[in-house]
């Protein structure tokens, strides 16, 4: 399907024919932005710079229920996914996290909650075209306007939004929209270039890639992780903002005779992360767990999976208590290879 | 206080033979952000600056070292730590004699008179930040802030954080070095924003921080940053038995956000770092204040002021009115 136009003050009815499906979108957390289930009848702003806790908590929750259970009983209950989601908003660079995560949950075996979900969501995202202070998506294989992991991609042009639908779902939803749309001539596309490159043009920041995954194993006893780590305070804000980060812990949790195993977010920043129940700790300072977070996204995944797994959304940058900047890491790496 | 004579100071400290290094600030990557530095020589002191963006409190890394096991055969580096304070910042160094968390022999302690930093996301709505380094000063009412050529005054009021608004003690309270002249000390004012909470009725109070906490990641930056939240086992931690469940959930949440503000009542020391890094910007400044408040009203006592002082947590008056007891 070619790219169609949304009139703006379309918007709402736009999301009122979606109704029926589980609608998330960036709605106010106090002062911030999160994604968050739409209610009924409200309808998403979409003039936020991006949320901060990533859109991955849609697919992969900070706390999910795996099964209940009661003590001394045999029976156990699974809840059942069912809800068709759309998200709406998703920044490209978010999306793009989630077909870097995906491939990790689809690895030896399909992990039946994550994939679940993949399968259930619409994702709608918003190109960018005022990227943030600390945005480099474009060094690490994004850009303002990428479409990885998008079903169907909304550009602001001002009165309107043009829309592209990526994959059968997103054609279907435009579908449904229905007599809402109409055809985007090719002005309107030769726009939405110049937006882009306009908004690729204001990205300050920059990594630089090559020969990082293959020269970072040898630089594990180099003194750089020492100075980068010093100030680091082991707090789970970078990792848990981070919408590559996928690591979990599972724990039972007992109220009475009412249980459940469920599986909630670890941070590769704690210290009790990676502690043996011998007391011995393999990772045992900060030096190490931030020298095992820089590597794991630009070494240890790309030897498994291919893809440097940082999307350059600058959240860690941005809400780094003590200024631990992964660019700067980043060009100290480069300077030691 | 010239920024000449902090860094010559923090060369000389850096040198001392009994001194590992010098915790102060440093500039940081972009914008507004001021890095914690350590510098162990004195050529790295020419680093370090004090300015209203020194938000940081860096006494919390007195407690923050992990120590590793000394293999056999070698000596364990117990040289002194010296670290850089603000009036605020003083005081949880001082809380950390009185309980014992460190020994007054281990560190070093630079007073830095401070005439009160800014809010750094008042700032940053106010100022968007750039990719640039910009540079503040204080001025005799206010602050300067330097972007390029450009000078923009900006008034005290407008721009002062929260904590510096409430504080009586802008000169370090303990010190083996101090650096310039001591500021002007405040008088005791109202603490609006724990004062309009408590206006509120017990069912509005609820929703509020029902709301505040709904919002929490557990992310524990608060209590990593926070000077006084040092235990090496912490509850929250703890698996067996398991106090507080790693679920996040405005009940699990809660338990969190008040286990700690209890374990800081009467030891709190008002820096107000656990609100500054927090994501999901809970106020939690406001809770520590108001635990802050019932101990210095209902037994007149004051943490980090007295570094000879008994913990208030661990110490019993026999004249106790004990009035509580029902």
């Amino acid at each position: 399907m070619s790219a169609m136009l949304l009139k703006k003050e379309k918007w709402p009815e736009f999301v009122e024919k979606l109704a029926g499906k589980k609608l998330w979108a960036p709605g106010a957390d106090g002062d911030a932005m999160r994604f968050a289930p739409v209610t009924e009848g409200e309808t998403p702003a979409l003039d936020f710079n991006n949320t901060r806790v990533p859109p991955k908590e849609a697919l992969f929750p900070q706390t999910e229920t795996m099964y209940r259970f009661q003590l001394g009983a045999e029976e156990m209950e699974e809840p059942q996914l069912e809800d068709e989601t759309v998200l709406l908003g998703v920044r490209p660079c978010d999306a793009r996290a989630m077909t870097i995560v995906e491939k990790l949950f689809r690895w030896d075996i399909d992990d039946p909650y994550y994939v679940k979900r993949r399968e259930l969501v619409t994702v709608v995202g918003l190109a960018c075209s005022d990227p943030g202070l600390n945005c480099f998506c474009t060094s690490v294989g994004g850009g303002p306007a990428s479409t990885e992991g998008l079903d169907l991609l909304m550009v602001d042009l001002g009165d309107n939004y043009l829309l592209e639908a990526l994959t059968e779902k997103g054609e279907t939803l435009l579908e449904s929209a229905g007599d809402l749309l109409e055809k985007a001539d090719s002005d309107a596309v030769k726009e939405k270039e110049k937006l882009v490159l306009e908004a690729e043009k204001k990205i300050k920041r920059e990594v630089k890639t090559e020969g990082v995954p293959e020269g970072l194993p040898g630089l594990w006893e180099d003194p750089l992780w020492q100075n980068v780590s010093a100030s680091c305070l082991g707090c789970g804000t970078c990792t848990y903002l981070c919408p590559t980060c996928h690591c979990f812990d599972i724990q039972d949790e007992t109220e009475g005779f009412e249980s459940r195993r469920c599986r909630m977010w670890d941070s590769c920043m704690f210290g009790e992360y990676t502690l043996h129940t011998s007391g011995h700790n393999p990772r045992p300072t900060r030096r190490e767990r931030t020298r095992n977070r820089i590597s794991h996204k630009y070494s240890y995944y790309v030897d498994k999976f291919d893809v440097i797994a940082c999307v350059g959304c600058g959240r860690c940058i941005n809400l780094c208590p003590v200024n631990i900047d992964i660019v700067e890491i980043l060009k100290k790496v480069e300077e030691a290879l | 206080m010239e920024l000449e004579q902090l860094q010559k100071t923090a060369a000389e400290v850096a040198d001392r033979e009994d001194v590992k290094y010098v915790i102060g600030w440093k500039k940081g990557s972009y914008g507004y952000r001021v890095a914690p530095g350590f510098i162990e020589d004195a050529a790295g002191a020419a680093e370090l600056i004090f300015s209203p963006l020194c938000t940081a409190n860096l006494a919390t890394y007195l407690t923050l070292v992990e120590k590793l096991p000394v293999p056999r055969g070698q000596e364990a580096d117990d040289r002194k730590v010296a670290v850089m304070v603000k009036g605020c910042d003083s005081r949880a160094v001082a809380q950390l004699l009185v309980e014992k968390g460190i020994g007054r022999e281990e560190v070093v302690v630079i007073g830095c008179p401070c005439p009160g930093v800014v809010d750094p996301e008042l700032l940053a709505e106010k100022y968007p930040e750039t990719e640039e380094t910009v540079e503040i000063k204080w001025t005799e009412d206010g602050f300067l802030l330097v972007r390029g050529e450009e000078e923009i005054e900006i008034s005290r009021d407008e721009l002062l954080a929260e904590k510096c608004r409430l504080c009586r003690y802008p000169n370090p309270v303990i010190s083996d070095v101090m650096l310039g002249e001591p500021v002007e000390t405040r008088e005791l004012v109202e603490d609006e924003g724990v004062a309009e909470i408590e206006n509120r009725d017990v069912d509005e109070r609820a929703a509020y921080w029902e709301e505040q906490f709904a919002k929490c990641v557990r992310c524990y930056s608060c209590r990593n940053v926070c000077p006084l939240c040092y235990c090496q086992d912490c509850i929250l931690d703890r698996l067996n038995p398991t106090w507080v469940n790693r679920a996040v959930n405005f009940s699990e949440n809660t338990a969190f956000n008040i286990a700690r503000a209890f374990h800081l009542a009467g030891r709190c020391i008002e820096c107000g770092e656990c609100e500054r890094v927090c994501p999901a910007n809970i106020p939690l400044g406001r809770l520590n204040r108001k635990l802050a408040r019932e101990v210095r009203d209902k037994y007149g006592f004051e943490p980090g002021v007295d570094p000879e002082a008994e913990p208030f947590q661990a110490s019993f008056k026999p004249d106790d009115p004990e009035d509580f007891i029902l």
